[in-house]
C-alpha cells in the first residue's frame, strides 16, 4: 500500500534546479493519470490491527485455541509457536502478548511465559521510544502512528499472568522474578498514574502466594497486604493470621484481621493447599468505528483547540465532513460463570479482577484524547484536498485530484485498534487448604469442564491454571 | 500559467509529504544475524537492561581480583591446595538471568583452577549433592549445615553468592543497578573467609 502510494506521486517529483521548464509542461493525460492512480492507489487501504487479527479472535470464540495460535503464528511470519519472530518490537509485540495467552490456555506455559518476557522488555522499549513525532504523527497521518503504548492494566497483567505461568510449573524462582518486576512497574505507575492505578488484585495476591511458599513470611504479608487494599479476599483472612506469627509486617487491614480471629493461628502448621486461577472471557477488542461529527465534537469537547473545533463546524456545516473515523471497543458477550468442583464438592471461587472494566474505564478516559486527533486529521485531510483542487484549478481535475488526496488520506488514516486482546475478561481465585494426597479438580465454564488430578505433597501446594479465551 | 503549475506542483508535494508520511508509519526494517569477530563493538551495546557477557566479566574480574589479593589466597597457599566446591550464585534480581548465572559459576571454577591455588569439585560428579546444599542455601548460612554439607561434598571451602539489583524506572529511563556478591566460607566453621561485591549499571534511556 505504502510502496504504491510513493509509486503514484514518482509521476510528479518537484522541480528540479534545472529541469524546471521540462517540469513545467506538464501534460494534461499525465495529471488525469497521476489523479486515477491516486485514487487507484487508496482502494488498497491499511486494514486495522483488530482486521488483521479477527480470524483469530473468532476462532478463539469458536473455542479453537489451536487454530487462533495458527493465525498468530502466520501473522508473526513464524511456522511454530516454538519461534519468534525476527522482529519481536514494533506491532509484533502486541501479537506476541496476544500468543502469550493463547498459549496458557493451551497449557504450554513454557512458551507462553518466553513470549510474555519478551513483549514485557519490548513494552518498555517501546514506551521510551516513543518520540514527539509520533504524536504530531498521530495528528496528521494515522491514529497507528507510532510505537505502541500500553495502557497501565496491560503493564500490570503482563507480570501477573507470568507469574501465574511459573506457578504453574512449580518455578518459584521464576515466579519471584515476576512478582519483583510487578513491584517495579507499580512503583513507576503509582508515581505516575496514582497510587489506585498501581493496585493489582490478583498480581499482588499471586506475589504474596510465591514469597509466602519461598518462605518469606514479611514479603509475603506485604504483598498480601497490597491485595486486601484492592479487595477483601476473604481467602486470605486464614493466611494472613498464620503468616503475622512470622512476620512482623502490619497495617491497618493486617490487624484488623488478627483482631477479628478466626482459623489459621501461628500455632498451625502450612496446610498443604491447593491454588486455582480461572482466566475466563476476554476484554473487549478495540475496532474502528464511525460515529458523526456532532458527537464526535462532543466527545473532544476538552481536548479540542476553539480554532479546530470551529473548524470542525464550518467543515460539517458544508456537508465536507459528516463521519470521524475513531477505534472503540467492541460489544462484550456474556460470560459464563466459573465454578470449581474439588473432590466432588462446590468451592468458591472469589473474583480476582474485572479486566474488561478496566480495559472500559481506560479507554474512557482516552476517548476524548483519540476523538480529538480523529478530528484533527479530518481537517487535515479536508484541507490537502482543497489545496489540490484549488492547485489544479478546479473543474474535473481539479475535484479528481482533492477526492483522490482526500481518500488516498483517509486509507492511510488507520484507527489504532492495538491492544492485548486475549487478555481475560475476568479473573478468578480460590484458595483451599487440603490434605496431602490426590485430588480431583474441575473447572466449569458453561458447556465446558476441565477436569484434572493434582497431587499435593505434605505442607506443599498445587496450582492448577484454567485459560478459557472465549 | 506557470505559477498556475508551480502551485499544482505543491500540492502534489504536500500529498506526497503526507502520502510518504503514512507509508512510513506502515513500513518495518529487515534483520540479519551476524558473527561478534564480523562487526566490530558488537559485543560493546548494551542490548537491555538483562546481564550480559561483557557485564558479568567486569564483575567477576573484580570479585576475582579481590580475591586474589586477599589473605585467603594466602593461607590456600600453605595449605597445599585445598578443595574447593563453587555453589551456585542465587538470582535475587528482577532479571531472568538464570542461565547467565550458571556461566558465572563456569567462569569462577575456570578462573579458580586456572590460578592453581585450589582444587575445584566439579559440580558434574556430585550434582545432586550440589543441589541440596544450593537448597540449603540462604543468606544466614548454618554453620553445622556448612560443615555436614561439606564434609559430604568433600569441600574445605565453600565459594557462594548472590547477584540482586536495584531497579527503577523513571519517565524517560529504566536503570537497573546489579551487585554481584560473593563470598568463601570454611566448611569446618562456617566462618566468612572473604567476601567482596562488584557493580554495573544497565538502563534504557531515551
Amino acid at each position: 500500500m505504502g510502496a504504491r502510494s510513493i509509486l503514484i506521486l514518482r509521476g510528479h517529483p518537484a522541480p528540479r534546479a534545472g529541469q524546471t521548464a521540462k517540469r513545467s509542461r506538464t501534460k494534461p493525460g499525465r495529471s488525469w493519470a497521476a489523479a486515477a492512480l491516486l485514487i487507484a492507489g487508496v482502494a488498497s487501504g491499511c486494514a486495522s490491527h483488530s482486521d488483521h487479527t479477527k480470524a483469530a479472535r473468532s476462532a478463539l470464540d469458536a473455542g479453537n485455541a489451536q487454530k487462533a495460535l495458527e493465525l498468530y503464528n502466520k501473522r508473526l511470519e513464524v511456522e511454530d509457536a516454538k519461534d519468534l519472530p525476527k522482529n519481536v518490537g514494533g506491532d509484533n509485540t502486541v501479537l506476541i502478548l496476544d500468543r502469550a495467552m493463547i498459549l496458557q490456555q493451551l497449557q504450554n506455559y513454557k512458551l507462553s511465559s518466553r513470549d510474555l518476557e519478551v513483549a514485557d522488555k519490548q513494552i518498555e522499549v517501546l514506551d521510551f521510544s516513543r518520540k514527539a513525532i509520533d504524536d504530531i504523527g498521530k495528528y496528521l497521518f494515522s491514529d497507528e502512528t507510532g510505537p505502541y503504548k500500553a495502557p497501565f492494566y496491560e503493564k500490570l497483567l503482563i507480570n501477573t499472568q507470568n507469574m501465574l505461568n511459573y506457578l504453574q510449573q512449580q518455578d518459584l524462582n521464576g515466579a519471584r522474578i515476576e512478582a519483583r518486576r510487578l513491584a517495579v512497574m507499580q512503583s513507576f505507575i503509582s508515581d505516575h498514574e496514582g497510587e489506585g492505578a498501581a493496585l493489582i488484585g490478583p498480581g499482588s495476591y499471586f506475589a504474596g502466594f510465591i514469597f509466602e511458599k519461598s518462605g518469606d513470611p514479611q514479603e509475603a504479608l506485604r504483598y498480601y497486604d497490597e491485595a486486601l487494599q484492592f479487595s477483601d479476599f476473604k481467602s486470605l483472612a486464614p493466611v494472613v493470621r498464620r503468616l503475622a506469627a512470622k512476620g512482623s509486617y502490619r497495617t491497618k487491614r493486617i490487624q484488623a484481621i488478627l483482631d477479628a480471629g478466626g482459623g489459621g493461628t501461628a500455632e498451625d502448621a502450612a496446610p498443604s493447599e491447593l491454588l486455582v486461577v480461572v482466566n475466563h472471557g476476554r476484554v473487549p477488542a478495540k475496532v474502528p468505528k464511525r460515529i458523526p461529527i456532532g458527537l464526535a465534537l462532543t466527545y473532544a469537547s476538552a481536548f479540542i483547540s476553539p480554532a479546530n473545533a470551529a473548524q470542525a463546524n464550518q467543515l460539517a456545516a458544508q456537508g465536507l465532513v459528516t463521519w470521524i473515523n475513531y477505534p472503540a471497543l467492541e460489544k462484550e458477550g456474556r460470560l459464563a460463570i466459573p465454578e470449581l468442583i474439588v473432590d466432588g464438592t462446590d468451592q468458591p471461587i472469589e473474583l480476582g479482577l474485572s479486566v474488561d472494566s478496566e480495559a472500559v474505564k481506560a479507554w474512557d478516559e482516552a476517548r476524548g484524547a483519540l476523538v480529538a486527533s480523529a478530528i484533527t486529521r479530518m481537517i487535515t485531510r479536508v484541507l490537502a484536498g482543497e489545496v489540490a483542487r484549488k492547485a489544479s484549478g478546479g473543474g474535473t481535475l481539479g475535484a479528481l485530484l482533492s477526492l483522490g488526496t482526500q481518500a488516498a488520506l483517509t486509507a492511510n488514516d488507520v484507527p489504532d485498534t492495538r491492544s492485548w486482546a486475549t487478555l481475560p475478561a475476568r479473573i478468578g481465585i480460590a484458595r483451599l487448604p487440603l490434605p496431602p494426597g490426590k485430588h480431583d479438580v474441575q473447572v466449569v465454564l458453561g458447556p465446558d469442564r476441565r477436569r484434572q488430578t493434582v497431587e499435593i505433597p505434605p505442607g506443599g501446594y498445587a496450582v492448577v491454571c484454567v485459560t478459557d479465551l472465549r | 500559467m506557470s505559477n498556475h503549475r508551480a502551485i499544482h506542483s505543491v500540492a502534489l508535494a504536500l500529498a506526497s509529504l503526507m502520502l510518504t508520511g503514512a507509508a512510513v508509519t506502515a513500513c518495518g526494517g529487515g534483520a540479519r544475524a551476524v558473527r561478534g569477530s564480523d562487526v566490530k563493538g558488537l559485543d560493546d551495546a548494551a542490548m537491555s537492561t538483562g546481564l550480559d557477557k561483557r557485564d558479568l566479566e567486569q564483575m567477576l574480574h573484580e570479585n576475582m581480583e579481590s580475591l586474589q589479593n586477599s589473605a585467603l589466597v594466602k593461607r590456600w597457599e600453605g595449605e597445599n591446595r585445598p578443595a574447593v566446591a563453587v555453589l551456585s550464585m542465587r538470582n535475587d534480581t528482577s532479571e531472568h538471568i538464570d542461565s547467565v548465572l550458571q556461566a558465572l559459576i563456569t567462569d569462577v571454577e575456570t578462573q579458580l583452577v586456572n590460578a592453581g591455588h585450589v582444587r575445584v569439585i566439579s559440580r558434574d560428579s556430585q550434582p545432586e549433592m550440589i543441589a541440596e546444599v544450593n537448597k540449603q542455601q540462604s543468606d544466614a548460612f548454618d554453620a553445622s549445615t556448612v560443615a555436614r554439607l561439606g564434609q559430604q561434598v568433600g569441600a574445605r571451602y565453600f565459594v557462594t553468592g548472590r547477584v540482586y539489583n536495584a531497579d527503577e524506572r523513571q519517565s524517560g529511563e529504566r536503570r537497573v543497578q546489579y551487585f554481584l556478591f560473593m563470598r568463601v566460607l570454611d566448611v569446618q566453621t562456617g566462618d566468612i573467609l572473604w567476601q567482596n561485591k562488584a557493580d554495573v549499571t544497565k538502563a534504557i534511556v531515551k
